[in-house]
């Protein structure tokens, strides 16, 4: 039952089996943030509903853009980044907060990032209020092509996964990575098409590119807005989630039994 | 039928200092072909259990000794399947339950019943499983309506005996505590003494690590000292106490 190799498996199986766990205790944990707060959980949808207003208005009028074209482009933006930069920077922390925790009971590993993923998807659909009512006020064209977000939303877990687990794994090791990623995010979210699209660069765009970010982002948005996206975006999202689980499963399947040593 | 079983398990606990746990200093290992490793590699690496192996089964309550640092927790967190040995196997069998170190798996921030699914989540219990056993955790801990409150208002007393109660509601076939179960007064030791009296005597397997000679005396069939890893049967326990 407990022996080293092949085990690799039953930890991400037994983690998915509990998810319900991970579920809940997610959500207990977004309670508990909240808890001696009137608004509870709503802070989130609030907060966002403020950002998203004030930098729209300021931004299209500084810029003299379409506020119909501009807000919906930068809500959705400004949320998923939320919901990336979130999941990102909290995974250089995902094992090491949850030390003691993994020092007295016994849960597979992969269980601490699930559960952090599960936390920023709560977060994320208290945020898409946000957009359902952005979308209410300005109306984007709709296309059957719409529902190509869920397939690129669903790839984007897949890969925030993996990440978060290599992420976890690799800052539990090298303790600078933590104020490494710190440092990094607010440059990556210049280099994200948050704030306009890629196409707006021209020349320029290759530096979006290079931002593994930027492909979720566009692959989720673009299809909510009515916008055709670029034709590698998909190719790449797809070769991401394959090359990122297969390096992270080596890692995890040789250093996996030392993280607890880590902490 | 519960067991766990030890085969020559050795555990080596790498200590990293502040500098092998430093990215610069691996990148500077590697620039300079290992000439400036020695302290940027290198890790203190502890043995903490030395080639041990035994063998519990069903109906066993086994108390552990030794001076800190003699690896008891080590040892607990192996039997619990936190730590993977280095070498050798560990063979367990049965839903374990743990009692090791204070407030682990509790939201400070949230009610006492609030963690008691929260625990109960965490050690693989149902929701619906858990939320009838709350009846019989009022019972057992006695906190009445302190477990309305934040766990954060509780004493270490008070957090042990919700601990325990959670960990032995589960109906655990392995159950494994440390020392600082003696945390809790003397009205709760004796309750306590009385449901891992019960829990023995559903034949299942309870490992104690404590300094508590008489309470060890008391609740254990078999005393094993730790010492540098090694384990050996201590002797002067068992002598005058009736079995249970």
């Amino acid at each position: 039952m407990n022996t080293r190799s092949g085990d690799t498996r039953s930890d991400i199986v037994r983690a998915l089996a509990n998810m319900p766990a991970a579920l809940f205790l997610s959500w207990s944990d977004t309670k508990a943030r909240y808890k001696r707060s009137m608004l509870g959980p709503f802070w989130l949808t609030l907060g966002t509903a403020i950002g998203v207003g004030g930098l729209g208005f300021v931004w299209s009028t500084l810029f003299k853009m379409d506020k119909a074209q501009f807000i919906p482009l930068l809500t959705v933006g400004l949320i998923l980044w939320g919901f990336i930069a979130g999941i990102v920077t909290e995974s250089s922390q995902v094992f090491i907060q949850n030390a003691q925790l993994i020092r007295n009971v016994q849960l597979p590993m992969f269980f601490h990032p699930l559960k952090l993923i599960l936390r920023h998807l709560i977060n994320l659909a208290h945020n898409a209020v946000v957009i359902v009512i952005v979308f209410l006020i300005y109306p984007p064209e709709w296309h059957w092509s719409a529902w190509l977000a869920l397939p690129a939303f669903l790839l984007t877990v897949l890969n925030l996964s993996w990440m978060s687990l290599f992420i976890g794994m690799f800052a539990a090791r090298y303790r600078d990575t933590e104020t490494a990623i710190a440092n990094f995010m607010p440059l990556l979210f210049f280099m994200s098409p948050v704030l306009f699209k890629a196409e707006q660069l021209g020349v320029g765009s290759w530096v979006i590119w290079v931002n593994p970010f930027s492909y979720f982002i566009t692959a989720v948005r673009d299809p909510l807005l009515g916008h055709p996206s670029p034709w590698f975006v998909w190719p790449v999202l797809l070769g991401m989630t394959v090359i990122g689980w297969l390096v992270t499963l080596w890692l995890f399947h040789t250093r996996r039994t030392r993280i607890p040593y880590w902490i | 039928m519960a067991h766990l079983i030890f085969e020559h398990v050795s555990i080596r606990y790498p200590i990293y200092n502040a500098r092998a746990q430093s990215l610069r200093h691996q990148f500077m290992r590697i620039a300079t072909g290992g000439k400036i490793a020695a302290e940027a590699g290198q890790t203190v690496a502890v043995t903490a259990l030395d080639d041990v192996s035994f063998e519990l089964k069903s109906g066993d309550s086994i108390g552990l000794i030794g001076h800190n640092g003699a690896g008891k927790s080590t040892l607990l967190r192996t039997m619990a399947g936190i730590y993977t040995p280095d070498s050798g196997r560990v063979i367990r069998e049965g839903r374990t339950a743990t009692v090791l170190e204070i407030g682990s798996g509790m939201d400070p921030e949230l009610s006492g019943y609030e963690n008691i699914l929260r625990m109960g989540m965490l050690m693989g219990i149902p929701l619906k499983e858990m939320r009838t056993k709350i009846p019989d955790i009022e019972e057992f801990t006695e906190l009445g309506d302190f477990l309305s409150l934040p766990v954060r208002t509780y004493s270490s007393g008070m957090t042990m005996r919700l601990m325990f109660a959670v960990a032995t509601s589960g109906q655990p076939e392995i159950l494994l505590v440390d020392e600082m179960f003696g945390t809790g007064d003397a009205g709760f030791q004796e309750r306590a003494k009385a449901r891992m009296r019960d829990l023995i005597a559903k034949a299942e397997i309870f490992v104690f690590a404590s300094h508590d000679h008489k309470l060890l005396g008391e609740l254990c069939d078999r005393v094993f000292e730790l010492s540098h890893g090694k384990m050996a049967l201590a002797s002067g326990f068992n002598e005058n106490r009736e079995s249970i």
